[in-house]
């Protein structure tokens, strides 16, 4: 049914889908996910039962259960059982290149490209205001996390994400922030792929170089292209890449 | 500036609101800290996340349903030695719906590396004074542009910071109960931080995050142990 133009705006209607019990199953997966990616939780660590879970995180018993057992599914954890049984991190838990190409197989080119656009979008509008209101304090930070060439994929990635973030927050605003976080969820382990290769660890470092340089010279166009090159990078690095596959 | 800005007497009265506003928040944390010391060494060693929680859950409850309040979220957060040698414990809460916030960090055996390098957890654990953080954008918590009121809390005088107790205001309450003050004061008073930054402007073109300059010939007021009052400002 078409609500516009004539009708009720479409995000109006959108306030009435159904919010899916879903959702929450998926949350409480993603926060554990996320512990295991940035190091809070590790491998062989047990984790706690499925009502301690639940209060910990202020959701119901049957959804604590239904988050470890997609889990349990999705490799991410282990069940032992008898008197020193439980739930514990997976041996072999952290973002693989097998997983990383599994995901670029389920994707079309559509989808890369689009999410690639809607990344330079937000972070271009990121640098932009960061460039204005940046500090000293601010730069010395994002010159931080500028990963040295021999960081394995897995620090460049994680050092990628941060470095975006970083930029966000220099800019100061919430909602970009969220976006930020949000595209970078969407993009998942893929990114994992193009840091593996040498000839992109050149590039990017170069690209986190420029932004940090503009960000600190205070020159808004100049570190929205840095920035918007960077993001670029990545999305033709995995399109290049998605061909050859095919 | 004379034509934009308010008599002395108007804007001592309201420059003098805004303080109470402030310093009646850092009152009540100092105040909440010692309370947090003598309960947790009434504990006398047996310090369990369970005993936290009781003990800090009702005052994070009391604090961020108070109506017109401005804390968006409070709790304590443990030094390392408190509970374990590598590990932090987080007894922190925000909203109404009283959000347990990063809860499961507490089952990481080395949480502490997760907090030592935040300001608001750093600086008052390194000098044991109160310290406030930003305005900065809180990824930890509230995912909103906020400031971070923290305290250090020990269990007796000269001994070692345990942990902290803080509150976390966003910018957007603080705007909604001091921008009439402020408009009263001039047309571009403005309450900045210790960097110049803004918080909250009465100046159309500044807004919360930029970093300004106090006009030439502008009055100066201290608001709380860390913010000031410029009568006038200009954007950078």
């Amino acid at each position: 049914m078409l609500l516009t133009p004539q009708g009720a705006s479409r995000s109006l209607a959108a306030v009435f889908t159904p919010i899916k019990s879903r959702g929450l199953v998926d949350e409480v997966c993603g926060r554990i996910e996320q512990a295991v990616e940035t190091g809070l939780l590790t491998s062989g660590q047990r984790l706690p039962n499925e009502t301690e879970l639940a209060a910990a995180l202020g959701v119901s018993a049957v959804t604590a259960r239904e988050a470890l057992s997609q889990l349990r599914t999705a490799g991410i954890i282990r069940t032992a059982r008898g008197r020193n049984g439980g739930s514990f991190i997976a041996d072999d838990v952290l973002p693989s290149r097998e997983r990383a190409l599994d995901q670029l197989r389920e994707l079309t080119r559509l989808q890369i490209s689009d999410l690639g656009l809607h990344y330079q979008a937000i972070a271009a509008a990121c640098a932009s205001v960061a460039a204005r209101r940046s500090d000293a304090a601010d730069v010395a930070t994002l010159r931080s996390f500028i990963p040295t060439a021999e960081a394995d994929p897995l620090h460049w990635r994680l050092a990628l994400s941060e470095f975006l973030l970083e930029v966000a927050a220099i800019a100061r605003s919430a909602r970009l922030a969220r976006e930020l976080i949000r595209l970078q969820a969407d993009l998942g382990t893929l990114t994992l792929l193009p840091c593996a290769d040498a000839g992109y660890r050149v590039t990017t470092a170069a690209l986190l170089g420029e932004v940090a340089a503009a960000v600190e010279a205070r020159a808004p166009a100049a570190a929205e292209a840095a920035v918007k090159d960077l993001v670029a990078a990545t999305t033709d690095w995995l399109l290049t890449e998605q061909s050859k596959r095919h | 500036m004379s034509e934009t800005t308010a008599s002395t007497d108007t804007i001592t009265v309201h420059t003098g609101e805004l303080d109470a506003t402030i310093t009646g928040i850092e009152d009540r944390l100092a105040a909440w800290a010692a309370d947090t010391g003598t309960a947790l060494a009434a504990l006398s060693g047996r310090v369990t996340g369970t005993a936290v929680d009781k003990l800090i859950r009702p005052v994070v409850e009391d604090l961020v349903r108070t109506p017109d309040g401005y804390v968006a979220g409070a709790g304590f957060l443990a030094n390392a030695g408190l509970l374990g040698p590598e590990r932090s414990y987080i007894a922190w809460w925000q909203g109404e719906e009283l959000e347990h916030v990063d809860a499961l960090a507490n089952f990481s055996p080395n949480s502490i590396s997760r907090y030592v390098r935040s300001e608001w957890f750093r600086v008052p654990v390194e000098t044991g004074q109160a310290h406030v953080t930003g305005p900065y954008v809180d990824f930890l918590c509230t995912d909103e542009y906020v400031l971070t009121f923290t305290h250090p809390v020990f269990c007796r005088p000269g001994g070692p910071v345990v942990g902290i107790v803080g509150m976390d205001v966003t910018v957007q309450r603080l705007e909604r109960g001091a921008m009439p003050a402020l408009r009263r004061i001039g047309e571009r008073a403005t309450l900045v931080n210790p960097d110049g930054r803004a918080i909250v402007s009465a100046a159309p073109d500044i807004a919360a995050g930029d970093l300004t300059a106090a006009a030439e010939g502008c009055s100066v007021h201290p608001v709380g142990r860390k913010f000031r009052i410029w009568s006038g400002a200009t954007a950078l």
